[in-house]
């Protein structure tokens, strides 16, 4: 990416569903909810929650995530999207919700279940009316971490 | 229990019908229908019509009213019904329901759908879903669950390439598919890979098709002339509607929502696996339909692929699956599917199958599966069918 333009950035997807940029710190977070009484994790945040009814609120689920499972889709690509592009479900550190999401389109080969990654916030692809939006993907993590740098979900 | 009797079935050959329309289409099917039951249009007291896609597609709405006025059946109760690729399933369900509550003797139930058409794009969940705006479009749904299978069970390409391979087989014996032709393994393995691990012919075409079904009471299968146990007098033993959990995580080798939905209709049936002569099950893709074979518990979790592979689940094996060519050789006209599945079931407990017939066929079951949500199904159908 090239520094000496400044192009505008594009609206987000959705809202609420990541941290904005810019980002001082080392990358964007996924924002999901959790209700007033304690339940969940969940994500998008619901409006209400889906076992008591409560009000929620906002939840940071961080940044860091396993993948699960991935595909590379093949087929003429919606939403302006690169083809090919790559989806899978990660699973999120610490809460360990299962989420699905856009893989690095750049990096698919790099790609592996099991792997971690971190989400990333860029331009890419288009709303439906063909504008240029922000989407959340992961991209694989460079290096592998060591044992214990990444919370291992069991469940 | 007085059980409801399937007393018509209609059905025309799916594929590309440029020219026709989802009413003329709809029409044909329900005048079959009741041809075949030998009533007449003012015997149907209740109407069910199943179609997912025309008001996206042309803008059109209420088509079930359209439809059944084609073949002189008005001034009853008819309902429009849209549950994604188990909308014509979905149908059936409350056609079974409305008879057992005894608020109808006799229920027209029709599916039909056009896709061949150059708008519609892949089919998703919904254009607002999150999901649909993070990329997800129907096969990779399926492709993320074959590539979980292979991990967790050791599932190979080629096991689910077999799954194509019968069911094409299968497929070219049965008039109404769009593809009869068989195929060989290796034309499978090397079509084009579509999602990874999926190739084209792993994944169900499109199609233009209707089908119908008439679900009556006994009392009205007893006035067409039939007895019990007559080889026509085909009995809803069980049809249920389950929908997904959403919980998270979702385990997605195996499918909670099509266990659970499975297990619920052996229950009311009484039946199990092993008393079942034939299933059609929803074959979107290959990987499907071995996910389904466990759901229903025809194999142990995880043999589905060695299952498919070993030629039980082909006719002439242990337990024949999809003898109409199932989805991938019909092509997938949501809104007619599951009715299609039905008349299949129908057809072959009537010992009217005709090459594909499994042999003194008595209990058939019917599965079928729709919408994806939270890595779950929106809609998952099972019927069980006797003679």
């Amino acid at each position: 990416m090239t520094d000496s333009v400044v192009a505008p950035v594009p609206a987000p997807i959705a809202e609420g569903i990541f941290t904005l940029p810019p980002y001082d710190e080392a990358a964007p977070h996924l924002l999901g909810g959790r209700c007033l009484g304690g339940h969940g994790p969940f994500f998008p945040r619901p409006r209400y929650c889906p076992v008591c009814l409560d009000e929620t609120e906002e939840a940071d689920l961080g940044s860091e995530a396993k993948i699960y499972s991935f595909t590379v889709v093949r087929t003429r690509a919606p939403l302006g999207l690169p083809e090919p592009y790559s989806v899978g479900y990660v699973d999120m550190a610490g809460s360990g919700l299962r989420v699905f999401c856009l893989l690095d389109p750049n990096r698919i080969e790099e790609l592996e279940v099991g792997r971690p990654a971190r989400l990333v916030v860029e331009p890419l692809g288009t709303n439906g009316a063909g504008e240029p939006r922000l989407r959340p993907y992961f991209t694989p993590a460079t290096a592998v971490p060591a044992e214990g740098d990444v919370e291992d979900d069991q469940r | 229990m007085s059980r409801p009797v399937v007393l018509g079935v209609g059905m025309i050959p799916f594929g590309k019908h440029v020219q026709r329309s989802v009413v003329d289409m709809g029409a044909e099917v329900a005048r079959m229908a009741l041809r075949d039951a030998g009533l007449g249009s003012r015997d149907v007291d209740m109407g069910f019509f199943a179609n997912v896609l025309a008001a996206r597609l042309f803008g059109d709405s209420t088509v079930g009213q359209n439809v059944l006025w084609e073949v002189g059946i008005h001034r009853i109760p008819v309902v429009n019904v849209e549950n994604a690729c188990a909308s014509g399933s979905t149908a059936f369900v409350l056609a079974c329901n409305a008879v057992l509550a005894g608020q109808a003797e006799a229920v027209m139930v029709v599916g039909s759908e056009k896709t061949v058409v150059p708008q519609l794009g892949l089919i998703n969940s919904g254009e607002s879903e999150l999901d649909t705006q993070f990329g997800l479009v129907a096969p990779a749904g399926f492709a993320l669950r074959a590539k979980r299978h292979m991990i967790d069970f050791g599932t190979k390409p080629e096991q689910l390439a077999a799954v194509s391979v019968k069911n094409r087989r299968h497929g070219s014996l049965n008039p109404f598919a769009q593809f009869r032709e068989p195929i060989s393994l290796e034309e499978v393995l090397e079509s084009p890979m579509i999602v990874d691990p999926l190739t084209r012919l792993q994944c169900c075409p499109n199609a233009d098709g209707a089908a119908a079904v008439l679900v009556v009471s006994p009392a009205v299968a007893r006035r067409a002339g039939l007895v019990s146990g007559h080889p026509r007098w085909i009995e809803v033993r069980a049809a249920l509607l389950a929908t997904g959990s959403y919980e998270n995580p979702q385990d997605l080798s195996r499918w909670e929502t099509d266990y659970r939905a499975a297990a619920l209709a052996y229950e009311r049936a009484a039946v199990g696996p092993e008393d079942l002569d034939l299933i059609e099950c929803h074959d979107a893709f290959t990987i499907a339909e071995v996910a389904h074979y466990e759901a229903l518990r025809i194999c142990a979790p995880g043999e589905g692929g060695r299952l498919a592979e070993a030629g039980e689940t082909a006719l002439g094996g242990r337990i024949p699956v999809n003898t109409s060519g199932g989805l991938l050789s019909r092509g997938h006209p949501p809104g007619a599917t599951g009715v299609a599945q039905l008349v299949e079931i129908v057809t072959q407990l009537r010992g009217e199958a005709g090459s594909r017939q499994v042999e003194d066929a008595r209990i058939g079951l019917a599965h079928c599966m729709g919408g994806d949500k939270a890595a779950d199904s929106k809609s998952c159908t099972v019927a069980v069918l006797s003679r």
